[in-house]
């Protein structure tokens, strides 16, 4: 176990480095000119050359990523153009709501697209199933801009409820929320749903029923513990996902998060700062990856046991769906 | 809950003009057709035939295991007196208690991510038994079906086990809750060769300790022949013969019934120029 996670977080690290210098490659191949963008208008030749010169943007690519790995080591990642402030202090300043966000959101998917999946799989091909299937259709279409916008206009608008922008009380919380929730609920409710409905027709469950185990206990604790390595990836994925910033979520609710923050690091070409927010945000989400992988194990005694059994080869279990969505 | 125990002339099982419809896409269709059978105390009456014959359907009708949605049963199935289809209820007070199914393929039949001993524990528990006793009965059930070490096999998951000694565990689960019938549905067609016969002996060998009576369902002449009391012969989903075990195999009155016989490959000379005969 211990060698297992010694190697899975040399990965990570790996995997980081590389996202990083990506990033870092593509930034400067990419057209535009940050000392434009700090220039204010009609800058001189000497103006974009003295704000080049400030920015450490005059040395060769080479150089400066050479800069930006000495940095690295020493935890400093450099400082916002248009913050005036070390990059990292500014993305971890912003972190904190889009952590509170994603939490909140998955939390919300968790509790209510497992129930509606079951209940679902239990009632397939029932009038009452094909309305809720509508339902999640209809969710699953709808683009967040437009159930942002529409969440706001009634419930912060016509009716004024909640706050319409940002983080001042708790209840600004709750439409930023629902709006990610109502797609990720549509969702995984319909992947629970598709897995309950397999194990709710395995051979084992008959058996268990002929021995006179209770309906409940068949759902619960013979089909759900049977899907819970799928539902548990795909949640976890949402959740990764959602640590990088729910950019559009972000904008339309002027959320302080870090969604909104990389796009106004990209508009202005803010170099460190979206260097800055990739790493921490691919940080985050190899993280969650890795608590995933390590869940594995804890759920399905056939990945635990696998190293170790001798008695006979492990069934393959199928990669989990949604494992490198 | 307590059921009465049969005495010895009264059936356990009684099955009359029993008819399963099952529903499909776009038709009915009449999978057991008017079936009638009787089993008592510590007897096994053997229902055999083909693929598709309908001799599945005849033993999930019998335990009520089909989709409700799907499948339309009339007739009568009395388990201790009580009409399953009467009772709709009855048949989940039953379910291992009364009535415990073996099923056809080990390996897929019990929840992989769940141990052994949880699943036999849980059984043994639905039986009645005290948590604190739920272990001890369970390693005396696993000493009943004949496991070796069962202290060691509670804590292991159905991946780590073979293919015999897993029947064997749902053997015993199947015996958690004192029942007075096994329904046996192609209980060793998974299985090897080898590993057959000493289910069979082990099944038997239970039988004529417990008294308990069986329902085999089999598509092999010669499970059939080793087990059975009495034999039923089933084609298209009714029975085509049914008798004593003796006469049905050595004196079959029907010509499918024959041809089933001749079906069963023998040893013999090797002679590539007759062609082998195969039942249509």
């Amino acid at each position: 176990m211990a060698t297992y996670i010694a190697k899975r977080v040399g990965q990570s690290v790996l995997t980081l480095f590389l996202t990083i210098t990506t990033v870092f490659v593509l930034l400067r191949l990419a057209p535009g000119d940050p000392a434009a963008a700090y220039a204010g208008p009609n800058p001189t030749t000497e103006d974009l050359e003295r704000i080049r010169a400030q920015f450490g943007l005059d040395d060769s690519i080479l150089v400066q990523y050479g800069t930006f790995l000495k940095g690295l080591v020493t935890g400093d990642l450099g400082t916002s153009f248009s913050f005036q402030a070390p990059a990292l202090d500014v993305v971890l300043e912003r972190l904190p709501y889009t952590i509170t966000l994603a939490v909140s959101a998955i939390v919300v998917t968790a509790l209510v697209a497992i129930p509606l999946g079951v209940w679902m799989a239990r009632r397939a091909d029932t009038a009452k199933e094909f309305g809720a299937n509508l339902l999640t259709i209809t969710g699953q279409s709808m683009p967040d801009f437009w159930s942002g916008i529409m969440l706001l206009t009634v419930f912060a608008v016509v009716v004024p409820v909640f706050p319409a922008s940002g983080f001042t009380s708790w209840g600004g919380l709750v439409l930023p929320t629902l709006t990610i929730a109502i797609l990720q609920i549509a969702l995984i409710s319909r992947m629970v749903r598709r897995e309950m409905s397999t194990n709710m027709a395995a051979p084992y469950l008959t058996v268990a029923r002929s021995r006179g185990v209770g309906e409940r206990a068949l759902t619960w604790r013979y089909a759900m513990t049977n899907s819970a390595i799928p539902v548990l990836t795909a949640l976890g994925t949402r959740f990764a996902a959602m640590l990088n910033g729910v950019v559009v979520v972000e904008v339309v609710f002027a959320w302080p998060g870090v969604g909104s923050l990389v796009v106004r690091a990209l508009e202005t070409r803010d170099y460190p700062l979206i260097q800055a927010t990739v790493l921490v945000t691919a940080a985050l989400t190899v993280l969650v990856q890795l608590l995933i992988d390590l869940a594995y194990p804890l759920l399905d005694p056939r990945v635990r046991l696998a190293k170790t059994a001798k008695q006979k080869t492990a069934p393959a279990v199928a990669a989990p769906e949604g494992a490198l969505a | 809950m307590v059921f009465p125990i049969p005495h010895d002339s009264t059936p356990i099982l009684e099955v009359t003009d029993l008819q399963v419809e099952l529903v499909t896409a776009d038709r009915v269709v009449r999978a057991v057709d008017g079936v009638s059978f009787r089993i008592s105390r510590g007897e096994t009456v053997t229902i055999i035939g083909e693929s598709g014959s309908g001799k599945s359907t005849t033993a999930m009708g019998v335990l009520q295991l089909l989709p409700h949605d799907l499948a339309v049963l009339s007739g009568s199935v009395k388990v201790g007196g009580v009409d399953l289809l009467v009772d709709t209820d009855a048949a989940r007070r039953i379910r291992g208690r009364m009535v415990s199914l073996i099923p056809q393929d080990p390996m897929t039949a019990l929840s992989p991510v769940h141990s052994v001993g949880k699943q036999l524990t849980g059984a043994v528990r639905l039986a009645g038994h005290p948590r604190g006793k739920a272990r001890a009965r369970a390693v005396e059930l696993l000493e009943a079906v004949r496991i070796p070490r069962p202290e060691e096999q509670l804590d292991k998951y159905p991946h780590q086990l073979s293919g015999g000694m897993l029947q064997r565990v749902l053997i015993a689960i199947a015996l958690a809750g004192h029942p007075v019938l096994l329904v046996a549905d192609e209980p060793t067609s998974a299985l090897d060769v080898t590993v057959q016969a000493g289910i069979l002996d082990l099944l038997l060998e239970l039988q004529e300790r417990t008294g308990i009576g069986i329902l085999m369902i089999t598509h092999d002449l010669g499970v059939a022949r080793l087990v059975s009391d009495r034999i039923h012969v089933m084609k298209d989903g009714r029975f085509v013969e049914s008798g004593d075990a003796e006469q049905v195999v050595e004196h079959p009155r029907e010509e499918y019934t024959q041809r089933l016989l001749a079906a069963v490959p023998q040893l013999g000379t090797f002679d590539e120029d007759t062609p082998v005969e195969v039942p249509a």
